[in-house]
């Protein structure tokens, strides 16, 4: 990639990444559309357009192989756009595994993933092959119209065969002459153009070079439209716009109007948008027309320049912000609060002398406003980070929509709370956990066609993502209604491995059986998956959204499905925690990785090797005490009724010994700073209000120490 | 350090012509010796919040403190310099600072006394003072108005690699 500045190049790889999750969802949109009726040219054209604006970023930026991608892709496009190929399984197939590559270039010129990309040649090729398959176009069928034979020459390639397209439809054909304001025309245009979308087509708008004023220009547009005239003048008609019906020739006129001068040119077009492209290369629109149309005014040069002022444009009205400056901003608003803390003080001192009384309660209503204003500035910044869920599903639509088609199952992906929002840490760290559960969920859960219509279920297996907010927390589901999980093999499985003692097999309730599947090792497909119906790793599904401060839960019947539960805290900087004190000192461990917390009964412990233990229900449990492993020294009384905290970490359970549990708290971690990076134990700390500060556990790491000796645990930090 | 221990009244240098560019030190005590680093390397003076202990850290650290929501390690100064330890007082502050890492760094230390200005003339450099392990700390000696400061370096300190030392004025 050329040499450019490191913030030019952040631009350009967001950009790229905002227009190719577009691209991917109108790809998707087209899909689901596709056999239900005529395609939308709309999507088609926003989808050219895309790879179209792609191209000229990738031009910018000398991608040269992602220029190249979009060059084949944009005339597959535009032969779909006219008509030349059909949109079919196989095109879109292709146009799919567009968007995939497009991913994986970014990724490589990013640098953060070696790729060959060696088969990108091939895809090009067979793209250029789809190109060429391109059918001759049919003739002109159906009546001919009382059409300006000036307009008709002026038509683009691309406007002729939406024309013919919907003459064949047996739409009729409207003239509507409309005048604009020039300072308004932008938006009344595309005003005009979202009226008349649900009642048909806008085929192409000329200037009529008449009655044209300095500031305003009047339009001919030509429409194609099953509504009636009457229908069509009560929606757009109106003192600026006068609507008629385009009469239909008789048959006997001898020359038709219709006369494709350019029909069988099958080179990619030149004008490959009708109207202001995202391009400035395309900007000046239809020279050739010009010339054609006598006696009309042309697209005079304002209305070209005002197109091309239209495209450079910004589309949407967002702005792309660093995380980090989020941040930045949340520390200031935790500086305004101390200042406030200290408003507050002060006000409580003047409110409280008998002279300064009336200026005390002036000085408490500021600063109850102020408080109030803090809070809702916090808030704000909050939701600034957060973004919907939606984008994440766009991506695992098209997931499914790859893998179902590679392990040839038909699915039916239903989304639910797109519109939930979580911190943007958490939805980047989600995407690969979520789309593991999905794979598994085709791969394996999802009978075959034949077995399905065996059971009497749908041939069409249905994978539900469901995402909605419950208090504090963000909840989504994976729900699938394949085979579901067979609990048995599960357990047999389980104790062939040991991992389970045949004696505890009676004692497992139906929700641990099922948990099992969370043990590393168990749940591959080489091993049990076949039977279970899951796959790979749902050990590493479980420790990623663990990482998170989340949970995943796992429900499933047999024949009927299985449902996987992810409960995460919209905000990665807040967490539920275990507060518990050992001599006197306070510690907070992250729920996500407790259990259960116990009683610790003297009577069930014992010594195996120096290492104390316990049994509990049947199993034995190492346990761990804090105030020795920490060498914390004593505050004096004992505690005579110690708990333990049972944390795990996939398959391995330590009881962590403390003297009291204080209770459940949501709790912000902040690391240790760089100084104490070497202490291990310690996720981090917390502050529990009154400016007390609370270390928070690092359950896995406590539990590896345990299991492996951590013979590093106690390195301090050294300087100079 | 017993000879840096009672500073001497030295009120002929009061007559010394002042030269160079002046800096203000800021003097505090650790134990009952006076120290001074350059006003400018010192972010904030803070009152001693509860500090939490960290097992496991290195001697010198005391803990962490929340700073308005940040989280800062404090190190006692004192252990630090391997000087004697004593009891800390209420007179107690945190000096915050910048370490390594850009990581901001509280230092304990037992009394914050005031702030001087002092030429380059009225600094006499450490090595012709003292040797040993220290040396690589203190960049020299001040008297300012009869008071004997022993000026620290924080880079070394800290384990900062910062080429030059943030000069303060």
């Amino acid at each position: 990639m050329a040499d450019m500045g490191d913030k030019a190049r952040e631009e350009f790889f967001s950009e790229a990444h905002e227009i190719i999750e577009g691209l991917s969802r109108d790809l998707l949109q087209l899909d689901s559309s596709r056999g239900k009726g005529p395609v939308d040219p709309e999507l088609v054209n926003n989808i050219f357009r895309a790879v179209h604006t792609l191209k000229g970023l990738a031009g910018l930026f000398g991608a040269a192989r992602m220029s190249a991608l979009s060059h084949e892709l944009e005339n597959v496009l535009d032969d779909l756009r006219l008509g030349k190929i059909e949109l079919s399984q196989a095109a879109l197939d292709l146009l799919f595994r567009g968007v995939t590559i497009y991913g994986r270039i970014l990724a490589v010129e990013k640098g953060t993933r070696s790729d060959p990309l060696s088969d990108i040649d091939e895809f090009l090729r067979e793209l250029a092959d789809l190109s060429e398959s391109q059918s001759d176009d049919a003739p002109i069928s159906g009546a001919f119209y009382e059409l300006d034979p000036g307009l008709l020459a002026v038509l683009t390639e691309y406007e002729e065969h939406r024309l013919r397209t919907n003459i064949e439809q047996g739409q009729s054909l409207f003239r509507l002459r409309v005048r604009f304001e020039l300072a308004t025309i932008d938006a009344a245009l595309s005003t005009l153009k979202t009226k008349a979308k649900p009642h048909g087509e806008i085929i192409t708008y000329l200037p009529t070079g008449e009655g044209a004023e300095a500031d305003s220009i009047e339009l001919d547009i030509l429409m194609a439209s099953k509504a009636s005239l009457d229908v069509l003048r009560s929606l757009l008609g109106g003192e600026q716009a006068q609507i008629e019906e385009v009469p239909r020739r008789s048959p006997s006129a001898k020359d038709p109007v219709l006369v494709p001068s350019r029909l069988g040119s099958h080179g990619p077009s030149h004008d490959p948008l009708p109207y202001a492209s995202a391009h400035p290369a395309s900007a000046p629109p239809r020279p050739k027309a010009v010339a054609q149309r006598p006696g009309a005014l042309p697209k005079t040069a304002s209305t070209a320049a005002m197109a091309a002022e239209v495209s450079l444009r910004s589309v949407t009205q967002t702005v792309r912000v660093d995380i980090r400056k989020l941040d930045l901003l949340m520390n200031i608003v935790g500086e305004l609060s101390i200042v406030r803390n200290a408003i507050g003080r002060l006000t409580e001192s003047v409110r409280k002398s008998p002279e300064l009384r009336e200026i005390g309660m002036e000085l408490y209503r500021l600063h109850r406003g102020f408080e109030r204003q803090l809070a809702d500035l916090q808030s704000g910044i909050l939701e600034v980070r957060m973004v919907p869920l939606g984008q994440l599903f766009d991506k695992l639509a098209r997931v499914v929509r790859q893998i179902s088609r590679e392990a040839d199952k038909d699915v039916n992906l239903v989304i639910t709370g797109a519109e939930t929002e979580v911190d943007k840490l958490i939805v980047e760290e989600l995407s690969d956990p979520l789309m593991h559960m999905i794979r598994n969920a085709i791969d394996h859960a999802i009978e075959a066609r034949i077995e399905r219509e065996r059971v009497g279920k749908p041939a069409v297996g249905t994978i539900a993502l469901n995402a909605f907010q419950k208090a504090s927390h963000v909840v989504i589901e994976v729900e699938d209604d394949g085979k579901g999980i067979d609990e048995s093999k599960l357990v047999s499985a389980a104790v062939k491995r040991g991992l389970l003692a045949q004696e505890e097999v009676t004692e497992l309730v139906h929700r641990e059986v099922l948990n099992l599947v969370f043990i590393p090792g168990l749940s591959t497909k080489s091993d049990v998956g076949e039977l279970s119906g899951r796959g790979v790793g749902m050990d590493v599904v479980k420790t990623n959204i663990g990482k998170l401060g989340g949970i995943i839960d796992i429900y499933s019947e047999r024949g009927i499905g299985t449902k996987f539960t992810v409960t995460l805290p919209i905000t990665l900087a807040i967490i539920s925690a275990l507060i518990v004190q050992v001599e006197g000192r306070t510690f907070a461990v992250p729920l996500a990785s407790v259990q259960e917390a116990i009683w610790l009964d003297p009577a069930a412990l014992r010594r195996v090797e120096g290492q104390e233990m316990m049994t509990l229900r049947g199993a034995t449990l190492p346990l761990c005490r804090i105030n020795e492993l920490f060498a914390l020294s004593s505050v004096g009384k004992t505690k005579t009724r110690p708990y333990a905290v049972v944390v795990s970490v996939g398959a391995r359970r330590l009881g962590l010994v403390v003297d009291e549990l204080i209770g459940q708290q949501d709790i912000v971690i902040k690391p240790l700073g760089p100084s104490l990076k070497r202490v291990k134990g310690f996720a981090g700390a917390t502050e529990l209000g009154d400016q007390r500060v609370a270390l928070v556990l690092d359950a896995p790491a406590l539990i590896e120490e345990a299991f492996l000796g951590g013979g590093d645990a106690v390195v301090g930090a050294s300087y100079g | 350090m017993a000879d840096l221990v009672a500073p001497g009244r030295s009120d002929a240098q009061r007559g010394i012509k002042l030269r160079g560019p002046r800096v203000e030190y800021l003097a505090f005590k650790l134990g009952s010796d006076t120290y001074g680093v350059p006003i400018g390397e010192v972010r904030e003076i803070l009152k001693l919040p509860p500090v939490t202990e960290v097992p496991r850290a290195p001697g010198e650290i005391l803990g962490v403190v929340s700073v308005r929501g940040l989280l800062v390690t404090v190190m006692s100064l004192r252990a630090r310099l391997r000087l004697v330890s004593s009891e800390s007082s209420r007179k107690g502050r945190i000096l915050l600072v910048m370490g390594a890492h850009e990581e901001v760094i509280g230092l304990y230390v037992d009394e914050v006394l005031q702030v001087y200005r002092l030429a380059e003339s009225e600094i006499e450099v450490a090595a012709s003072v003292l040797g040993g392990r220290l040396g690589d700390y203190i960049v020299g000696i001040g008297r300012p108005e009869g008071a004997l400061l022993t000026l620290l370096d924080l880079r070394p300190i800290l384990g900062r690699t910062d080429p030059a030392g943030r000069d303060a004025t």
